[in-house]
């Protein structure tokens, strides 16, 4: 692992210490847990950017064990429901490509602007209402990146960035990279929300490794070259900069993924943004940075 | 206010009442016999050993420091002394003016039918006003089976009824519903914060160097303050003021050594106790190459026990210990070059003077110095990450014991101690940019109590012991406050200068408990307290680490309020061979502290640590019952434990009442030791306890989902990054804990003075998994390609033979 976020480190450590000491003496065993039938809820994700539309993915909850297959994605996928996105002024109902799906609706005329605040509205078929309100803030732009090899002579390495934090507090980030050519689209790597409280005003580096697609069967996610870019590869590196609410969902959402399986953490409730459902209602602006690995 | 003056009104009846006794009877003249009680053979003076007139069936018992005192009418009278493991000792006294009589015990000849598991009175039980307070005997603790072969007085305590174990690989110990912070635990009067090594698996005391183990689970007496459970006083051997001794043993985790004698014979002595692991010898070269990745690990812990005490004269003595232990734990990673240090450990010194101003008056004078720190240093490549958190008291008291007469036993004092809690503090930097998290910040704060406890025989039957504690607790500058508004945005900061006062907070606390005997062999007990807690240890999570910080009360943080109220039926059989009882209580604790929901380790950062908690009440309520054999070569107890703990905060859990994570309904302890002859001793332990309350999550939802929604409905295989939604708090059981240990103890005397035994002992002797606990793993089967989630059981410990050697000269 790679120093991003300082804190994650109290977690990491305990999942290192945690690591090392039962795997010299633990043992695992399968089991079966009986869980309550929980209570089904609507789940958000959406997001608008500058100059694009606003997207909204809309699914439900499942009871933990369902199982996952291509019947019960589709009946979790939110069909035919009422989506408005408003700016305070014009209003527009977003439209979901393939109906027989739903899930996935976009802004057939509205395009984000930086500082404007986006109300979003959802109705669904059977009478649930979810809404939440987000705006996009002004983009923060890196001073430069670059590929550092891990040390003197290895093909692989992480990419680095300069940035000058603004004067004011209350800056929120997240990181996003791909690699032209092998990655279909941007990928967050573990810890990619940070915000200024500890840099505001500085100057400084830092460094992210390499995130890949959740569950990735690909090569170069299960070998050496896992969490790694390497010499020969385009990186382009989505930097935004987003709002509080995002923040804080998305640490949340992370410190939940990585801290499965560690027996010192707590169970880490995701933060939503959005009121009668569960999920993230996000406005970010990006500067897009390209750097060769060499 | 009303509460006050009725707690004012209680401290007025108590003080007429001590003072009352002195004038009942006033016919004939009275006179006071006092002294002290020693063990012969080492010269440490027992404690609690019991001293009393056989013609009036009325008497005491020493208090911490051995000493005694009896006043009563003149007359002819038999003075017995009688402490467990001892040969009676008595003395006929002709009382016609003050006497002082110091008695030297005798081991009691070690017969196969005289050996006793508890360094108590034989009805001790029956008889003792004190309620909840148990006794052990730390050479009996030897014989029992030792997990990795090291004797542990936390986990011998656990297996007491009432008294639970906080888990594998866990520190702490619940007493009667109370979470791990609402122990003291005292060391010659210095209080101990972190109790433990080796993530908990090992107590920072050494049994070689103790000589006793109180543990006060309900009816506190006034004395004893600060915390809401339980008091375990620990008390050092003073070292042998006869002749030089060593002992120590060698184990596979660790491995002992200590040396005692006297400096001056009879009058003064030391004793110097130490212990280390030796893993990390096998940790480097020649065992590991310095190149290989396993280079750069290592653990290891020591503790130092030192105590010299001086008898000045015939009224003055002094004593001063230490205590030194540390772990530290390095770690490095052989893929990214990841560094990771931890120093932690506990210092406590004191230093205690006791002087007799009359026959009838003790005092004990104390000055304590406790520090325990933790720190946790990371580093890669250029950047390097620092966090400290401690804890520093100086601690002074003074503690008098005053022997009226004989119906009455009066202590009264008070105390002050002053803390300064480092909750934490982290440093960073980059290279050369050093971030910017805050000034470091210390809290400071003063606390101070002041009590009266009377022990009194009312009538033949009825006992009583009431007391009366006031306690101050005032958190002062320098200090910031971050002023939060309930978005949990920081609007305002209010700055505290030095030594000025953030918030003061002042109670009283009533005790009182009482004894009715019913026949010669049983008797009823009841107490009712009152406590208050100033400060706090908050956990991150469900385990206790080293990183869980103490924190004072505040403006944000009041004190942990605590009544106890306790019944019980103590009956003995067969000539006191039998002991049994049974104990209800019912807790009842407010300002109870828990993080906030969904906190993170760096939230407290630039901010007050208290601005992340929240706060609830709880109740625990439960029956223990507990069936003991003193005597016999087959000895040992039976414990039963039926209890509930619930706690309800308006922030977590939608409000809701939830079962507290050490809610655990069964708890039973089962002892045994057999001494077949003067060289075996087996010993057996069993025990049982329900599942821990877990929160498991109760559905499921993927967000991050690939964006062709055409490749997302194909292959469902990797729908997205899975998320939980959680249940109820605590709504979740895990399987029950159970485990066997056996144990089997070869003495080997060799010549006049070496004496040495083998202790061989099987840990979980039927290999159960014991969960430790549960997570989910999700995964794509590859069998069908389908995302699947399974839950999965970790367990720590299968079965774990060891051998340890110890020795004696």
């Amino acid at each position: 692992m790679i120093m991003i976020r300082k804190f994650q480190y109290i977690t990491a450590f305990w999942i290192v210490v945690a690591t090392i000491t039962l795997s010299q003496i633990a043992c695992e065993k399968d089991i079966t847990v009986d869980l309550a039938q929980p209570e089904i809820k609507l789940v958000v994700e959406g997001y608008i950017n500058p100059g694009g539309p606003a997207y909204v993915f809309i699914s439900r909850t499942n009871a933990f064990f369902a199982p996952v297959d291509s019947i019960s994605l589709l009946n979790s996928t939110e069909k035919n429901a009422l989506v408005i996105v408003s700016d305070g002024i014009i209003s527009d109902t977003l439209v979901a490509p393939v109906p027989g799906i739903g899930y996935f609706y976009i802004s057939p005329n509205m395009l984000g602007e930086v500082g404007k605040t986006y109300t979003l509205r959802i109705h669904t078929q059977d009478g649930k209402t979810a809404t939440s309100v987000t705006s996009i803030p002004v983009p923060v732009a890196l001073d430069s990146i670059w590929f550092k090899p891990r040390s003197e002579g290895d093909t692989l390495g992480y990419t680095w960035a300069k940035i000058t934090d603004p004067p004011a507090s209350g800056n929120n980030f997240r990181w996003f990279a791909k690699r032209l050519g092998k990655d279909d689209d941007y990928i967050a790597p573990s810890g990619s929300a940070f915000n200024d409280k500890f840099f505001n005003g500085l100057t400084f580096e830092f460094a992210y490794n390499r995130g890949s697609v959740p569950n990735s069967t690909a090569e170069d996610d299960n070998n050496e070259e896992e969490g790694a870019f390497k010499i020969g590869d385009t990186i382009v590196v989505k930097f935004a900069s987003i709002t509080k609410d995002s923040y804080d969902f998305w640490r949340a959402a992370e410190t939940q993924s990585s801290s499965n399986g560690n027996p010192f953490g707590s169970p880490a409730t995701l933060k939503s943004n959005i009121k009668g459902g569960i999920g993230i209602w996000e406005g970010f602006s990006y500067t897009l940075d390209t750097t060769v690995a060499q | 206010m009303s509460n006050f003056l009725f707690k004012a009104g209680l401290f007025t009846i108590l003080i007429w009442m001590i003072l009352s006794g002195n004038s009942f009877g006033q016919s004939k003249p009275k006179y006071t016999i006092s002294g002290y009680v020693k063990d012969a053979k080492t010269g440490e003076y027992l404690i609690g050993a019991n001293v009393f007139l056989k013609e009036l069936l009325k008497g005491t018992s020493t208090n911490q420091y051995g000493f005694y005192s009896l006043t009563v009418e003149e007359g002819d009278y038999t003075l017995v002394f009688t402490f467990l493991g001892f040969k009676e000792f008595s003395q006929p006294v002709k009382l016609n003016k003050d006497y002082r009589i110091n008695a030297e015990l005798t081991d009691a000849a070690i017969t196969t039918a005289e050996v006793e598991i508890t360094g108590e009175r034989k009805d001790e039980n029956v008889e003792s006003t004190q309620m909840g307070k148990m006794d052990m005997d730390v050479e009996k603790i030897k014989t029992l089976p030792a997990f990795m072969g090291e004797v542990d007085i936390l986990k011998s305590i656990q297996l007491l009824p009432g008294v639970q174990s906080a888990g594998e690989g866990n520190a702490g110990y619940y007493v009667r519903g109370g979470g791990p912070d609402q122990n003291l635990i005292l060391l010659d009067e210095a209080v101990v914060y972190n109790a433990s090594h080796l993530f908990g698996f090992f107590s920072v005391f050494n049994a070689d160097a103790v000589k006793n183990v109180s543990l006060i689970k309900g009816g506190m007496p006034a004395q004893y303050g600060g915390r809401l459970a339980s008091v375990l006083d620990i008390s050092m051997k003073e070292g042998n003021s006869k002749e030089y001794h060593v002992q120590g043993g060698l184990g596979f985790i660790a491995s002992r050594f200590t040396v005692e004698g006297p400096i001056k014979k009879d009058t003064a002595s030391f004793i110097i106790s130490a212990r280390r692991t030796f893993i990390d010898l096998f940790l480097r070269e020649p065992f590991v190459d310095d190149e290989s990745d396993a280079a750069g690990n290592s653990y290891y812990f020591y503790d130092l026990n030192t105590k010299i005490n001086y008898r000045i004269s015939d009224r003055d003595r002094l004593f001063v210990s230490a205590y030194f232990g540390r772990d530290v734990f390095q770690f490095k990673s052989p893929d990214t070059g990841f560094k990771v240090k931890v120093p932690w450990g506990n210092a406590t010194a004191s230093a205690r003077w006791n002087h007799l101003f009359n026959d009838k008056l003790f005092l004990n004078t104390t000055l304590v110095f406790s520090d325990y720190n933790f720190s946790f240093t990371g580093q890669q490549e250029q950047f390097e990450f620092k966090l400290f958190s401690g804890i520093r008291d100086w601690n002074g008291k003074v503690d008098f014991n005053y022997f009226p007469n004989i119906l009455h036993n009066v202590r009264f004092g008070i105390n002050y101690t002053h803390h300064t809690f480092t909750p934490s503090n982290v440093s960073a930097q980059q290279g050369q940019t050093k971030f910017d998290l805050g000034e470091i910040v210390k809290l400071y704060s003063h606390e101070g109590a002041a009590y009266v406890n009377d022990e009194w025989d009312i009538t033949e039957r009825l006992a009583i012991n009431a007391g009366l504690r006031f306690t101050y607790f005032n958190q002062v500058g320098p200090f910031t406050r971050y002023v939060q508004n309930e978005n949990l945005v920081i609007t305002d900061t209010i700055v505290y200068s030095k030594h000025e006062s953030v918030q003061n907070y002042f109670h009283l606390e009533p005790r009182l408990s009482g004894k009715f005997t019913l026949t010669k062999t049983s008797s009823v007990k009841a107490s009712i307290t009152q406590n208050y807690q100033y400060i706090h240890l908050a956990s991150l999570s469900s385990a206790s680490l080293p990183t869980d910080v103490w924190v004072p009360s505040s403006t944000n943080v009041k004190p942990q309020i605590g009544w106890q109220y306790a019944l019980g039926y103590f009956k003995n059989f067969k000539e006191n061979v039998w002991e049994t009882s049974i104990e209800v209580y019912y807790k009842e604790m407010k300002n109870q502290v828990e993080y906030r929901e969904g906190a993170q380790p760096d939230d407290d950062i630039k901010n007050n640590q208290d601005n992340n908690f929240v706060f609830g009440k709880g109740w625990s309520y439960g029956a223990e019952f507990f069936v003991k054999k003193a005597k016999g070569r087959l000895n040992g107890w039976v414990g039963y434990t039926l209890s509930w703990t619930e706690r309800k905060f308006p922030d977590l859990n939608n409000g809701k009442t939830f079962p507290a994570k050490y809610d655990r309904r069964h708890d039973v302890s089962i002892v045994l030791t057999y001494e077949l002859n003067k060289k075996w001793t087996f010993g057996a332990t069993w025990i049982y306890a329900t599942g821990n309350a877990l929160t498991l999550p109760q559905s499921r939802m993927f967000l991050n989902g690939p964006l062709d929604l055409a490749q997302y409905f194909a292959d469902p295989s990797a729908p997205g990054q899975i998320y939980y939604e959680y249940g109820e708090r605590n709504s979740f059981r895990q399987e029950a804990y159970h485990r066997l240990d056996i144990s089997a103890t070869l003495t080997v005397k060799k010549k006049k003075r070496w004496e040495s035994s083998w202790n061989f002992s099987i840990f979980n002797v039927y290999n159960r998994y014991n969960p430790y606990f549960i997570y989910f793993d999700d995964y794509i089967d590859e069998s069908t390609g389908q995302f699947t989630l399974q839950a999965k059981q970790v367990s720590l410990f299968p079965i774990i033979p060891s051998v340890t050697y110890n020795f004696k000269y």
